[in-house]
């Protein structure tokens, strides 16, 4: 140790200080487990903004939250994205700095994953507000954790925080229960939390936090286009420069209010595959043969119906025309077309005449493709008897409405319900039963039945993308030989082969519609399966010509990038869904979902993975779906094959900050290093080699002398501190250790040093 | 009356030869112990570390109790942690190059690099140096604006003066900076130029 003995002494003493001073800390908020003080600060404000003439003009606001010390912010899609509502290219961060006042820009933030139809989106932050950039290493903000959206209950009470308004407001903490899920075929049940809390539309990319201080669900709302004249929107700049602000100036949108919350589980792939730089790019050359058609066409709902219950394929069991007392799921079934990632939809729900908002979902953006069949429901959560009336907007315009009556006792009227497909064996027996069938001349259909009559009046109509390719014979009847209640085959043929692509099945009682569902046929017959995918594999390249020659490879060394991925395919229609997922150590960071647009059968169909600093170590798997079923895997490892530890990734533990006195004069003293050794060093250890590797962090005290060591300490560790300042005896101290006797709660802790002059 | 003071002063008395040499003695120890104590300070305030990276093929001495950071973009970087304000550092650097740059396309490049990561970069001046072991090399002063990274703190931006040292050799260019706040530059510079004269690469 390189200390004078002088100060020396004074170390001794100021160790007993540092401890005392650090066991009996101030908490600077109250004891709960929600951090208020750490999620005001990592609440921010994105505002998008873009030139006009020689000033930056607003275009867009929302709230944000800050994930990850390096500058991750989780946020709506819908306002960070460039588009037609958010014309702006530029995204200002602003920061709460003093709890109750508005925030402050300092940052500017480039989208880094998004996802518009989940409506959410990662920002990166990367310059100063002055345009300067910034070294992401060097940036140590406070951040929030995500917390298990899926362990949310009815009735939770959570807290929501976001900016209420434009930027002219502090934060705001809105305080309320879980009042239901909405179920989508995006996310299952949980596609969306509802809410009670009171949410202004601009707190729309903010958080929701669980009783610990957990994300668990981002409220969010997409704005309809912007209408001065529908109040949907503010002009607060004269971005015309005409001298006045009206309503030919850029109007800001701010939403209505807000009752959805997006599950924090969607957020985890988007923030796995952030934090990992990873970017995924396909198809490359050479293997599509069709483009994607984005519809330009009115986007509409149509075919509106209600069943009880949705099996794993996202197809309703059944279709009901009422509902008995005491039902507590229910789902509403419509198909649609020519939609996009920024349609905005809306169902509005009316009890006895009465706008019902539990089981309403507010103006959200559409997360499915462009046509198909899809839903919106809910379940868990009982619905009261009464006449209900579903309305769905697009765009902010009413569309198809349904009725329905929830009440009285179970309809026993005849029924069709679970329809599965599959192939018929030797025996007559439905195998393979599923909603993806290999491509062949027939595909059969397997449905239950109730309370049927015999004689009376059935149907089932076959469709294959949209058009009708075969139905039952008119004036078909119930057979008496069926019984009234079982299980009934059907199937479709075709002598020349049915074609690969979507495939729909009807089934009518009496001319109702009484049971629907969609599958695929896709890929070659396998037994009973279908196989549509297969050699997928591994290698590395410099260029895609070289990728298709090079031979596959599936251990990587340290830093590969980019890494190629191919595989073969067979008899895919066009516009046939397909997902493709990326993991890495079992944890997905990329999953989506897409119409196939290439050639029906090929080989090499060739993606790229890849990371400016090289694929970090770890085990990579691609996975190949089509609707819920996988049909190829493969994966590879990258050096050792396993992910790095990052020893920041918790925001857990105390943040320790405090001020830095003259101990003659009292005043702050600027510019004093205060630096946190790792538990593994000693004061000792440190001085004599002054080595950065040694250091857990670094702060400096600002012209106030306040300092905030940007680590959070962990309890049972043993610290040790150092504060150093020219012409001043450096204060020094060991085994600085934080126990639940001195410092009960997760409140920051705040401590006073003086420095005495040399 | 007339009155006459008369003062009758105690007869000069001449030193002995001891006293006398008590007397100088006392001067050459006082001189002797300024001397020392000067040295002592100038062997403290100049004591060194040595650093030494094979892989990159670099020696070099460095301040003693400046803190030594290689986690960086740098080959290393020393800072004076105890320096109120901005603390000051040194740093080397190493780029590649091939036989066709010269020293001018290196500064061109940093320049330019500077200037779109930081908007308040500013060229100071540029000319030719030879470096003590005869090295040509190219000097470079800039400046530019620093300020703690730490949103929530209320931290003055401080002026940085900083000087590069470019020298091009054995396919790979060398750059020893020196970054000290513009107010201290000329009294720290002295560190920099022993730093500068002892570096081996």
């Amino acid at each position: 140790m390189m200390l004078t003995s002088k100060a020396r002494l004074f170390a001794t003493s100021w160790l007993m200080l540092v401890v005392l001073l650090i066991t009996s800390g101030v908490p600077a908020a109250a004891q709960t487990s929600l951090d208020v003080e750490r999620i005001q600060r990592a609440t921010v404000l994105v505002m998008q903004t873009r030139i006009i003439g020689s000033s930056p003009i607003i275009t867009c606001v929302g709230s944000g939250t800050i994930v990850s010390r390096d500058g991750l912010i989780l946020t709506n899609a819908h306002h960070s994205l460039s588009g037609a509502n958010c014309s702006g290219d530029t995204l200002i961060i602003s920061l709460n700095i003093r709890p109750g006042e508005p925030p402050v820009a300092r940052y500017q933030a480039e989208v880094v994953q998004a996802n518009p139809g989940l409506d959410l989106a990662l920002l990166r932050i990367t310059r100063q507000v002055d345009g300067r950039l910034i070294d992401r290493a060097s940036l140590a903000l406070p951040f929030v954790e995500i917390g298990d959206s899926a362990g949310v209950g009815l009735d939770d009470t959570i807290t929501v925080v976001g900016y209420p308004g434009i930027g002219n407001d502090p934060i705001v903490f809105e305080r309320g229960t879980i009042s239901g899920f909405a179920a989508e075929p995006s996310g299952g049940d949980r596609s969306w939390i509802k809410t009670s809390a009171s949410i202004t539309g601009t707190m729309s990319g903010g958080g929701a936090y669980n009783q610990n201080g957990l994300l668990i669900g981002i409220p969010t709302t997409a704005p309809l286009t912007p209408n001065p004249a529908t109040g949907n929107c503010i002009s607060v700049q004269d971005s015309n420069a005409d001298g006045l602000i009206n309503t030919n100036d850029v109007c800001i949108p701010t939403g209505g209010f807000i009752n959805l919350l997006r599950p924090s589980a969607f957020v985890r792939p988007l923030l796995q595959a952030a934090q990992l730089d990873i970017s995924i790019s396909f198809p490359l050359e050479r293997v599509i043969s069709t483009t994607a058609t984005i519809p330009t066409a009115r986007p509409h709902f149509r075919y509106l119906g209600f069943s009880p219950s949705v099996n794993p394929a996202g197809m309703p069991t059944t279709i009901i025309r009422s509902l008995p007392t005491g039902s507590n799921s229910l789902y509403l079934f419509f198909d649609y077309e020519n939609m996009t990632p920024e349609t905005v939809y809306e169902l509005r729900v009316n009890t006895n005449g009465i706008p019902n908002p539990n089981f309403s979902v507010s103006p959200v953006r559409w997360s499915g493709g462009s046509r198909g069949l899809w839903y919106v429901g809910s379940s868990g959560q009982p619905f009261p008897n009464g006449n209900y009336e579903f309305t769905l907007f697009i765009d902010g315009i009413a569309g198809d409405s349904a009725r329905l009556v929830i009440g009285g006792g179970p309809d026993e009227g005849a029924a069709f319900s679970d329809i599965v497909f599959g192939l018929l064996d030797s025996a007559g027996n439905v195998t393979g039963t599923g909603f993806v069938l290999p491509t062949g001349n027939t595909a059969s259909a397997r449905f239950l039945y109730r309370n049927m009559t015999p004689g009376g009046s059935w149907a089932a109509i076959w469709y294959y993308e949209g058009q009708e390719v075969q139905r039952t014979d008119d004036g078909t009847v119930w057979a008496e030989s069926d019984g009234a209640s079982g299980t009934k085959t059907i199937s479709i043929q075709s002598v020349n082969g049915l074609l690969p692509g979507s495939y729909r099945l009807e089934l009518y009682i009496e001319g109702r519609l009484a049971a629907v569902s969609d599958f695929t046929l896709a890929g070659g017959q396998d037994g009973s399966f279908a196989r549509i995918f297969n050699n997928t594999h591994f290698t590395t390249a410099s260029t895609v010509q070289e990728a298709l020659s090079a031979a596959p490879i599936s251990s990587f060394s340290a830093g590969t990038s980019p890494i190629f991925a191919m595989f073969n395919w067979q008899l895919i229609g066009p516009g046939t869904l397909w997902r493709i997922e990326w993991s890495v150590d079992n944890q997905l960071f990329f999953s989506q979902t897409q119409p196939w647009s290439g050639a029906p059968t090929g080989s090499n169909f060739l993606m790229q993975i890849a990371s400016p600093a090289g694929l970090p170590d770890g085990t990579y798997r691609l996975d190949l779906f089509v609707g819920q079923i996988q049909f190829d895997t493969a994966q590879f490892r990258v050096g050792i094959g396993q992910l790095p530890i990052d020893r920041f990734a918790s925001a857990e533990g105390i943040a320790l900050r405090g001020q830095v006195l003259n101990s003659v004069s009292r005043d702050g003293i600027q510019g004093v290093s205060v630096m946190l050794i790792s538990e593994d060093y000693s004061v000792a250890d440190f001085t004599r080699d002054w080595n950065q590797a040694q250091l857990i962090a670094t702060a400096t005290t600002d012209r106030n002398g306040r300092f905030e060591v940007n680590v959070p300490l962990q309890r049972g560790a043993l610290y040790s501190i150092v504060l150093l300042a020219e012409g001043f005896l450096p204060i020094t101290a060991d085994g600085v250790e934080i126990t639940d006797e001195n410092h009960p709660d997760n409140s920051p802790i705040d401590i006073t040093l003086e420095l005495t002059p040399e | 009356m007339s009155t006459t003071i008369i003062e009758v002063g105690e007869a000069p008395v001449e030193l002995t030869l001891r006293q006398k040499w008590s007397h100088y003695f006392v001067i050459i120890y006082a001189i002797l112990a300024i001397i020392i104590g000067v040295n002592l300070r100038d062997s403290a305030v100049f004591a060194t570390v040595p650093y030494s990276n094979p892989q990159v093929g670099i020696t070099a001495f460095y301040p003693h109790r400046w803190m030594i950071d290689s986690s960086g973009d740098y080959v290393f970087r020393v800072r004076d942690m105890a320096q109120t304000g901005f603390k000051t550092a040194m740093q080397v650097n190493i780029i590649p190059v091939n036989s066709d740059m010269t020293t001018r396309n290196i500064l061109e490049t940093l320049i330019l690099n500077r200037s779109q990561t930081d908007s308040t970069f500013r060229v100071l001046s540029q000319e030719p140096i030879q470096l003590a072991d005869n090295t040509e090399a190219t000097r470079m002063t800039s400046t530019f604006v620093a300020s703690n990274e730490d949103p929530f703190l209320e931290s003055i931006p401080t002026v940085v003066e900083r000087m590069d040292v470019i020298a091009v050799q054995g396919g790979q260019a060398i750059i020893i900076s020196f970054l000290s706040d513009a107010l201290t530059f000329e009294q720290n510079y002295p560190k920099f130029e022993q730093f500068l004269n002892d570096v081996d690469f």
